[in-house]
């Protein structure tokens, strides 16, 4: 969250996930400056405020936590009919609420019209008003607040429309139904959230979402937030207020895999636990083993196709460290340190110093620049930019180094053509390196880096023509008479 | 169904063809590793040891003036060069032509350069001190030598006004394979490396001649400055040249190589050895060196 604050006291609020048998909450970390936070308990929701007095300027709350979500699905007895009476705390399930007017006309229509023959039973019951949500309804892409009514008049609407409708005829049918809100994870950043239906079945709250057609079903990516119709988030009025959702994915250890592996005493799990211990995370870890994939990959773009890069492995290192960043920031932040840094290696040659003292002021301005861009990044609000302080910082000093020799002794031509061809290794590397495969793989299978070694060992032996050799020689190579 | 058999067949013929052409992976594998051992790279690596091993020989060099090798000795600098009107300043360890400078006069606190640059003479020992301190040596410190300067052959004269045109011959197992003459250009800026934009000049070992010539590999038949002709121009004391080359061959224990030998007006002088010779010779010469450097083998 964002806030622009103008002196005055700010209070922001939204709703905090909590761990069930669908969603698991774990490594929740608050970074909000300024702004105490407080957790609040509103009924079966958790709710965080955020205050702090006389605020100025941006300020950025950030909270963060890792979501292990699980498919559920439920199957609906056919013959199940619905219950005449429920006990007594079930009851605001079924009353009317502003936005949900179980008791207007309009709606008992709706009801008529699709039950000509009177109460359906709860699967019938269910089953039709989904259908009918899903297929006679368009889903508008529309982000503001639409009550029951007004979706059922102009027979369409977005999740929040939909999902008042579903509950007001569900309700009308006397089944206890509930508005849930909350968020479809997607690696990347969006603002929108989600709402979607939860109906009380046999003891069961089951779920409904008629946008994304889930019948009795909700998929793993799926993260529940709240319960009921609430507003996601609450703040002053005298703020400028932004919020987006950032989610990154992760790979983790099957439980029930882990739990029977934990038996045996020579057992990965047991090796990523001491890991753990001494403060390596396995993602760390996964990262390190993943470098390997980069290196063979650089070596297939020098050795086979006959790219030049900088270095044999800054291009693996470097798609190791945009992983924080992401691939786009990753390639800016190296692209903005290389370029500033050999401009800075300029001016020093020209004040005539040794190498090593000169290279030690290099390693100081790429850290320098690299916390300059943390701070830059933090201030606009580019998260990702701030994570450019995993780079590699001694290779980026060298490879500042060599780029302006280079570019000293060969002109841009040939350093611009070596710093495309590094940015473009880079990018495959991350793509091969982002494989959540290979990344299984070679979690569960160790090993697998001795296939790497094998092949490593093959292309050391391999003598045939690079990629670009062909092409360099293709006179040579392509002349109709050939010349001994 | 005629395009395939045309792929097909062009597929074939650079199977083929790709087996005369040298690839920098197969260069690196079957004739630099097998044939020179890590330990004897320095022999060819710093030109003081290429100097010292052939000492014995009676190899024409530039003639060593002064070593330098500690920022101390730099001090006496002045006095040192004082008796020497015109010389060269290089790097013992460095490479692509990188750290030479070249003095053509020397008037004391003021020097000029190949060039027609002006140089202090503080100038020339904070460029002494970058070249100990390893600048053009990948960063391991190094030594300065200060040598005679050579004057090339008027015939290379006319080629090359703006620097040394020299002869590389790549030798295998004793014996002259391929050579090519690298002649500098405006563009390469007085030095003699292909990739910085000198013309490349392949040579008949048979008669010496040139035979064809490329420029940012182009194929050229003239000089891209003057317009004088290339193709068919004698180099000057060739015999010579290729004896020299196999004589170095013979005494050095590195059995693949590249020598580079300057020729000037009294004959040929060994300039020096590089274990790693490039394969652009192949587009100068338009000849496949792999092929060459199989039949060499198969005839000796």
């Amino acid at each position: 969250m964002q806030v622009d604050g103008h002196g005055g006291d700010i209070n922001t609020s939204t709703f905090l996930p909590i761990s069930d048998s669908r969603q698991t909450i774990q490594n929740e970390s608050n970074n909000s400056g300024v702004f105490s936070l407080s957790l609040l308990s509103e009924g079966i929701n958790r709710r965080a405020q955020w205050n702090a007095d006389s605020v100025q300027g941006r300020h950025t709350i950030r909270y963060s936590y890792s979501v292990l979500g699980k498919h559920v699905r439920y199957e609906i007895p056919g013959d199940l009919s619905i219950p005449a009476s429920y006990p007594r705390e079930l009851d605001k399930y079924l009353k009317e609420e502003s936005g949900i007017q179980v008791n207007d006309p309009l709606i008992e229509k709706k009801i008529n019209y699709l039950f000509p023959e009177g109460k359906p039973n709860i699967f019938d019951g269910v089953y039709t008003i989904h259908k009918h949500l899903q297929n006679e309804f368009n889903n508008k892409n529309f982000s503001g607040f639409t009550d029951a009514l007004t979706a059922l008049k102009l027979g369409e609407a977005s999740c929040n429309g939909k999902g008042r409708l579903f509950v007001a005829l569900a309700r009308k049918l006397n089944l206890p139904a509930r508005l849930v809100g909350g968020f479809v994870m997607e690696p990347g950043t969006k603002r929108t959230s989600h709402q979607w239906v939860e109906i009380y079945i046999n003891g069961y709250w089951v779920p409904f979402d008629t946008i994304n057609n889930h019948f009795a079903e909700l998929p793993a990516h799926y993260l529940t937030l709240y319960y009921g119709d609430m507003v996601l988030f609450k703040h002053t009025s005298n703020v400028n207020f932004q919020y987006f959702f950032k989610t990154l994915k992760r790979l983790v250890p099957q439980q029930d895999a882990q739990s029977k592996l934990e038996a045996t005493p020579f057992n990965l799990t047991n090796l990523y636990s001491l890991f753990e211990r001494i403060g390596i995370s396995q993602n760390l870890l996964k990262i390190i083993l993943m470098i390997p994939f980069g290196a063979l990959v650089t070596v297939i773009f020098r050795n086979v196709i006959g790219l030049e890069t900088f270095g044999t492995f800054l291009p693996a290192l470097i798609a190791a460290a945009s992983r924080e960043t992401g691939l786009l920031w990753g390639l800016i932040g190296f692209v903005i340190i290389i370029l500033t840094a050999s401009w800075i290696r300029k001016f020093l040659d020209w004040i005539h110093l040794l190498h090593s003292p000169k290279m030690a002021i290099m390693l100081t301005m790429v850290v320098s620049l690299m916390l300059l861009m943390t701070v830059a990044g933090v201030n606009a609000g580019l998260f990702e930019l701030a994570h450019v302080t995993l780079f590699p910082i001694a290779i980026l000093a060298i490879t500042a180094e060599r780029f302006s020799i280079l570019e000293a002794e060969q002109g841009w031509a040939k350093v611009s053509k070596i710093t495309l061809s590094t940015l473009f290794v880079i990018c495959a590397c991350y793509v091969v390196m982002d494989s959540l495969f290979l990344q299984s793989l070679v979690l569960a299978f160790p090993e697998v880096l001795l296939i790497l070694v094998g092949l490593n060992l093959w292309l050391g032996k391999w003598v045939g023509m690079r990629l670009s050799e062909l092409f360099r020689f293709r006179k040579l190579i392509f002349n109709p008479e050939v010349k001994a | 169904m005629k395009k395939i058999r045309k792929l097909i067949s062009t597929f074939q013929k650079m199977r083929q063809a790709q087996n005369h052409v040298l690839s920098m992976n197969r260069r690196n594998l079957e004739y630099v590793y097998p044939n020179n051992s890590r330990c004897n790279f320095p022999i060819a690596d710093n030109k003081l040891e290429t100097k010292a091993y052939l000492r014995s020989l009676s190899i024409p060099m530039p003639v060593t003036h002064r070593v330098y090798d500690s920022f101390f000795s730099l001090r006496k600098v002045e006095s040192d060069l004082q008796n020497l009107n015109d010389f060269v300043i290089k790097p013992a360890q460095g490479s692509g032509g990188g750290g030479i400078l070249v003095i053509v006069e020397n008037k004391g606190s003021e020097l000029i350069t190949a060039g027609g640059r002006i140089v202090t003479l503080q100038n020339l020992r904070t460029h002494m001190s970058d070249v100990i301190f390893g600048i053009y040596s990948n960063g391991l410190s190094d030594q300065v030598i200060v040598e005679s300067r050579l004057v090339q052959h008027k015939d290379m004269d006319i080629l090359s006004p703006s620097g040394l045109t020299d002869l590389r011959v790549i030798v295998h197992q004793n014996t002259p394979v391929m050579a090519m003459l690298r002649i500098p250009t405006s563009l390469s800026d007085g030095k003699a490396n292909l990739h910085q934009g000198a013309m490349g000049a392949g040579i008949d070992m048979e008669n010496g001649n040139i035979s064809h010539a490329i420029h940012n590999n182009v194929e050229i038949t003239a000089h891209i400055d003057s317009g004088h002709h290339l193709i068919g121009r004698q180099v000057p004391y060739w015999a010579e040249s290729i004896a020299i080359a196999e004589t170095v061959a013979y005494a050095v224990p590195l059995k693949y190589l590249g020598i580079d030998i300057a020729l000037t007006e009294s004959g040929p002088v060994l300039l020096e050895l590089n274990v790693r010779p490039g394969i652009a010779i192949q587009n100068a010469n338009d000849l496949g060196l792999y092929a060459a450097l199989r039949s060499k083998a198969g005839a000796a």
